[in-house]
């Protein structure tokens, strides 16, 4: 599916300020301020300036937490995103009961405590981020990621996205795959699976450093209708070469 | 607390919602072709020990896209067979004698799946042909260049057997090594296409492929995708209905 953008003049802007640069600058600015995250048993929460906010907004971490308070800004991460922030861009520090986590591991550690699933989920979620795709939660679409090719105010999301692993039970049995399908498909979607490789259930677990013996494999699934993609008559008699490419998916 | 919430803009939903598709307008189950009873419709032979009819009388321009040509003579899979049968283009008959097979025993001989064709390839098979599709078993050539011997002998007879039973040990063979995987590649399918011929079709469009019970794992497809090159579809059908899926691997690219 081509994107759909927004409005016109919506792609210009999306060519003339890409993804990666407002993520530089947003790297730059919260390392100046040593910006520090706390840590909560599902979220981070991040207090920042008022155009660091903008920034984040126009990268899409977090969630604008609105509050009376005028001179900082109440930003909600994701365990994601804020290690996403952490340990990928290195431009926030996280601290847990008053206390700042010097290593990254104890961050890691503790993410993974209250989500068993966690490696997975963020080695596919910073895969997609690292390839410049900006990544919201899918919950309201049954998946767990929507992607996006710029913030979401310019294009509407390309791909519904699901996490699996050799371990994981998703998408087993077939009314789990058609339930994701028309899901997606009826939200103009394309469902992308992300297959997370790597092992994990060993101690290696334990260190941030295994993602990086963890591959990660795209796959997208499609629906065919064979109504619609017949073709009534081919003009001409040579041998006629047609391939699935050609044919409409849903 | 009043969050942005982009996606949900009634823009987008109203959007969404033209993009909607729903096939429930579809009537479940096969379509219904028209039936025709012609008179003198053709006219096919039972060959137990091949599991295969061979075409005695060829009626009609449905035998450019149906069954295959081996030194010349036509035979058919029981597939194609039950549904000529179906839509009363084809009269089977027993190996013994000249009385109509009935489709009580056809559709028996479907459900015992020695034919290299169970139940839920066959309701595939059916529903694609009643849309126009053009179906072959996969790894089955439509025909094979031998030299034509016009007067048919015993000789033919046992060298077209021969043949068949290495058409028939091919297929099972390549059924038996998809044993290591539960999915296999079932039907060649092509576009409608009024121009096919048999001596020259083409790649398919896809390769029709079930997985049985459950979706085909990441495995089974990798395996399937390196010994098939046409496109993979994956079919699933119950109670009539008919999904097809293909699951393809990608490199979603790098955005600036």
């Amino acid at each position: 599916m081509a994107p759909r953008w927004k409005w016109k003049g919506a792609e210009g802007k999306a060519l003339a300020e890409p993804i990666s640069k407002s993520v530089s600058e947003l790297q730059l600015s919260l390392a100046e301020t040593e910006s520090s995250g706390t840590l909560s048993s599902s979220n981070v929460l991040l207090a920042v300036e008022p155009e660091q906010a903008e920034l984040l907004d126009r990268c899409c971490f977090g969630r604008l937490v609105l509050s009376a308070e005028k001179v900082k800004k109440w930003i909600q991460l994701s365990f994601e995103e804020a290690f996403f922030l952490h340990y990928n861009l290195k431009c926030i520090k996280i601290s847990l009961q008053g206390r700042c986590l010097e290593n990254e591991v104890d961050t890691w550690l503790y993410m993974k405590s209250k989500r068993p699933n966690f490696p997975m989920f963020f080695k596919a979620y910073s895969h997609l981020r690292s390839k410049n795709w900006v990544l919201r939660s899918g919950l309201q679409y049954g998946v767990d990621f929507v992607a996006y090719r710029h913030h979401p105010s310019l294009v509407h999301s390309e791909y519904s996205v699901l996490v699996q692993s050799g371990d994981s039970d998703r998408l087993r049995v077939w009314s789990d795959i058609h339930c994701a399908v028309r899901l997606s498909g009826s939200v103009a979607k394309t469902l992308l699976t992300l297959y997370v490789n790597g092992n994990f259930k060993g101690e290696d677990l334990n260190l941030p450093v295994c993602l990086e013996n963890f591959t990660v494999e795209e796959q997208t699934i499609s629906r065919w209708s064979p109504e619609l993609n017949r073709e009534d008559e081919f003009t001409n008699s040579k041998q006629n070469v047609t391939n699935v490419s050609n044919l409409k998916t849903l | 607390m009043e969050e942005k919430d982009w996606e949900g803009s009634p823009l987008s939903e109203k959007e969404a919602g033209l993009l909607c598709y729903d096939d429930e307008e579809y009537q479940f189950g096969a379509p219904v072709p028209k039936l025709q009873f012609r008179v003198g419709s053709s006219k096919a032979r039972w060959i137990a020990e091949l599991g295969m009819a061979e075409v005695e009388v060829r009626r009609g321009k449905l035998w450019t896209t149906t069954g295959i040509i081996r030194t010349g003579k036509t035979f058919c899979f029981i597939e194609e067979a039950v549904y000529l049968s179906e839509i009363g283009e084809l009269q089977l008959l027993g190996d013994e004698d000249d009385v109509v097979i009935s489709l009580k025993d056809l559709y028996r001989e479907i459900a015992e799946g020695k034919c290299g064709c169970c139940w839920e390839n066959y309701e595939v098979y059916r529903y694609l042909k009643g849309l126009g599709y053009i179906l072959g078993r996969h790894g089955v050539p439509w025909t094979t260049n031998d030299v034509v011997n016009t007067t048919p002998s015993d000789e033919d007879e046992s060298l077209c057997a021969g043949e068949f039973s290495q058409d028939k040990d091919s297929i099972t063979k390549l059924l038996s090594d998809m044993q290591i995987c539960d999915a296999r590649p079932v039907f060649d399918v092509y576009l409608p296409n009024s121009h096919f011929k048999k001596s020259s079709p083409g790649e398919p469009s896809f390769v029709a492929c079930f997985s049985g019970d459950s979706p085909p794992s990441k495995e089974e497809i990798e395996v399937l995708q390196k010994r098939v090159a046409s496109p993979l579809m994956f079919c699933h059908i119950v109670e009539g209905r008919a999904s097809f899926f293909s699951f393809n691997s990608i490199d979603l690219l790098v955005l600036p």
